[in-house]
């Protein structure tokens, strides 16, 4: 199917495959268009078709609809179809893709390796038939065959051109996929990928010091972020630091390799985990001499700790509503950081 | 001309923002330390309510959601800002922060889908 169609600034034609969503066609096809959580939540993706029959509706109820003015044609490019050739408007500007930019690709891969860190948080890897390349910070979306609708993660790991993505997942009351991924022998089961998608990545070309901040599972991206950063020893010569927020102690994980991280640049980088429901003895902590421990909300931690330390600061946000929220305003109003400075995407 | 009373000066804390209905008319009151703004009450990118996705520092509002930003005093767009704010006029008298409503100030939010007519897709 041909899906034409014009944006604030550009006119554009890309083709899109039966059965394959319009947003993801758009996006592998090089263009930039609009989306952020490219999962039905956060509206940014919406666009407006001629013909309404020449689009098929994924998801009636999805929760981005309510952005929506369906009597003029309005819908989500993450939630449909082509049906026939269509024409769509996009009400938004589309930024020129960068020369680094890497196209999501639509793929396949098995479960494997799924284990428990905490009593609430599971880690797993997607072994890939074909390699893919993706930024520190990207996210794909994913679908299970038990499972209605896909689900936003951003890769633990970084590697170039990998055939195994590594991802963990919080488990959430009636998380549909969640409670799949706890209640389930896993291991095997095929699912089906888009990605890389996300725009909060980090590129060590930019020569910024690195500033992250994390509640829960989304330490993911973060995770891939000091990987990446330590393959290519960005912090030899810049600082980084990392602010990890959890409820207690037995809430925390990947703390073995974020001391690791630390160890290979203990000069440079820092990795504080805050706990927001918990006082901890310092000398009682693990991996103490590289992890640092602190009682508090994660973005007020890092307030604390960072101030005075802004220069010249890329910052990362990733972690439940509230707390990018509160992340956000931290960031702007005592560090001052210029918007382009503040890196988050949001799908929750 | 029509000036209405929105609120008094002491119940829009400094550099914050505050929603009041004037006879019905949502407005924004922004309090940027010496002086008073008024604006339509949400985004005008994707409708939040700015009293709560609205930050106020150093005369820029940001709205957290896409970090949209704006001048507060002038409503000019900043970043990655792609609509201007609009602004109602606004005025002191003894304590009490006054608009100017001629008519509701909205946002377009359809602009660039106003045009119905076959033109539009060519």
């Amino acid at each position: 199917m041909k899906v034409r169609g014009r944006s604030k600034t550009d006119k554009f034609t890309f083709e899109c495959n039966e059965g394959e969503r319009i947003l993801y066609a758009g996006l592998r096809s090089g263009l930039a268009l609009p989306y952020e959580c490219a999962t039905g939540t956060c509206g940014t993706c919406k666009a407006r078709v001629r013909e309404l029959e020449t689009i098929k509706d994924l998801w009636p109820e999805a929760p981005g609809n309510t952005y929506l003015k369906r009597d003029r044609g309005e819908f989500l490019m993450c939630q449909a179809h082509a049906a026939a050739d269509c024409e769509i408007a996009v009400p938004a500007k589309m930024d020129v893709v960068p020369d680094d930019y890497i196209a999501p690709v639509s793929t396949r891969g098995l479960f494997a390796n799924c284990r428990r860190l905490t009593h609430d948080v599971v880690a797993f890897e997607i072994e890939l038939a074909d390699p893919i390349e993706f930024d520190a910070g990207q996210f794909v979306v994913m679908q299970v065959p038990d499972v209605d609708g896909g689900r936003a993660y951003s890769m633990v790991n970084f590697e170039r051109a990998t055939r195994r993505l590594e991802f963990v997942v919080k488990k959430k009351p009636d998380g549909g996929f969640s409670e799949w991924l706890f209640g389930s022998e896993v291991e095997g089961t095929e699912a089906e990928i888009c990605g890389p998608l996300g725009r909060a990545t980090f590129q060590p070309d930019e020569a910024k010091n690195v500033l992250c901040i994390a509640g829960g599972s989304g330490i993911a991206g973060m995770m891939s972020i000091l990987a990446r950063g330590c393959q290519e020893r960005h912090f030899a010569n810049h600082k980084g630091n990392l602010f990890f927020g959890v409820r207690t102690l037995k809430d925390a994980f990947f703390l073995d390799e974020l001391s690791s991280f630390v160890a290979a640049h203990p000069d440079n980088l820092n990795v504080t985990i805050a706990l927001s429901d918990e006082e901890v003895d310092p000398r009682e902590t693990p991996h103490n001499g590289t992890l640092d421990f602190a009682t508090g909300f994660v973005h007020s931690v890092a307030s604390e700790r960072m101030s005075g330390n802004y220069d010249d600061v890329v910052a990362y946000i990733a972690g439940p509503p509230p707390m990018v929220d509160g992340a956000i305003r931290t960031l702007i109003m005592d560090a001052r950081l210029p918007a382009e400075m503040i890196r988050y995407d949001k799908f929750s | 001309m029509s000036w209405k009373r929105v609120c008094s000066a002491s119940e829009v804390a400094e550099k914050s923002l505050k929603q009041f209905d004037v006879e019905g008319v949502p407005v924004l009151i922004a309090n940027l330390g010496d002086e008073f703004r008024a604006y339509p009450p949400l985004c005008p990118h994707m409708e939040e309510r700015l009293e709560e996705s609205g930050i106020c520092e150093a005369g820029v509002l940001t709205c957290s959601k896409h970090l949209w930003q704006w001048d507060m005093r002038t409503g000019e767009m900043r970043g990655e800002a792609e609509k201007p704010l609009l602004l109602y006029e606004v005025k002191q008298d003894n304590g009490d922060v006054l608009v100017n409503i001629e008519k509701e100030l909205e946002y377009e939010y359809d602009e660039e889908t106003d045009d119905d007519d076959d033109s539009f897709w060519d």
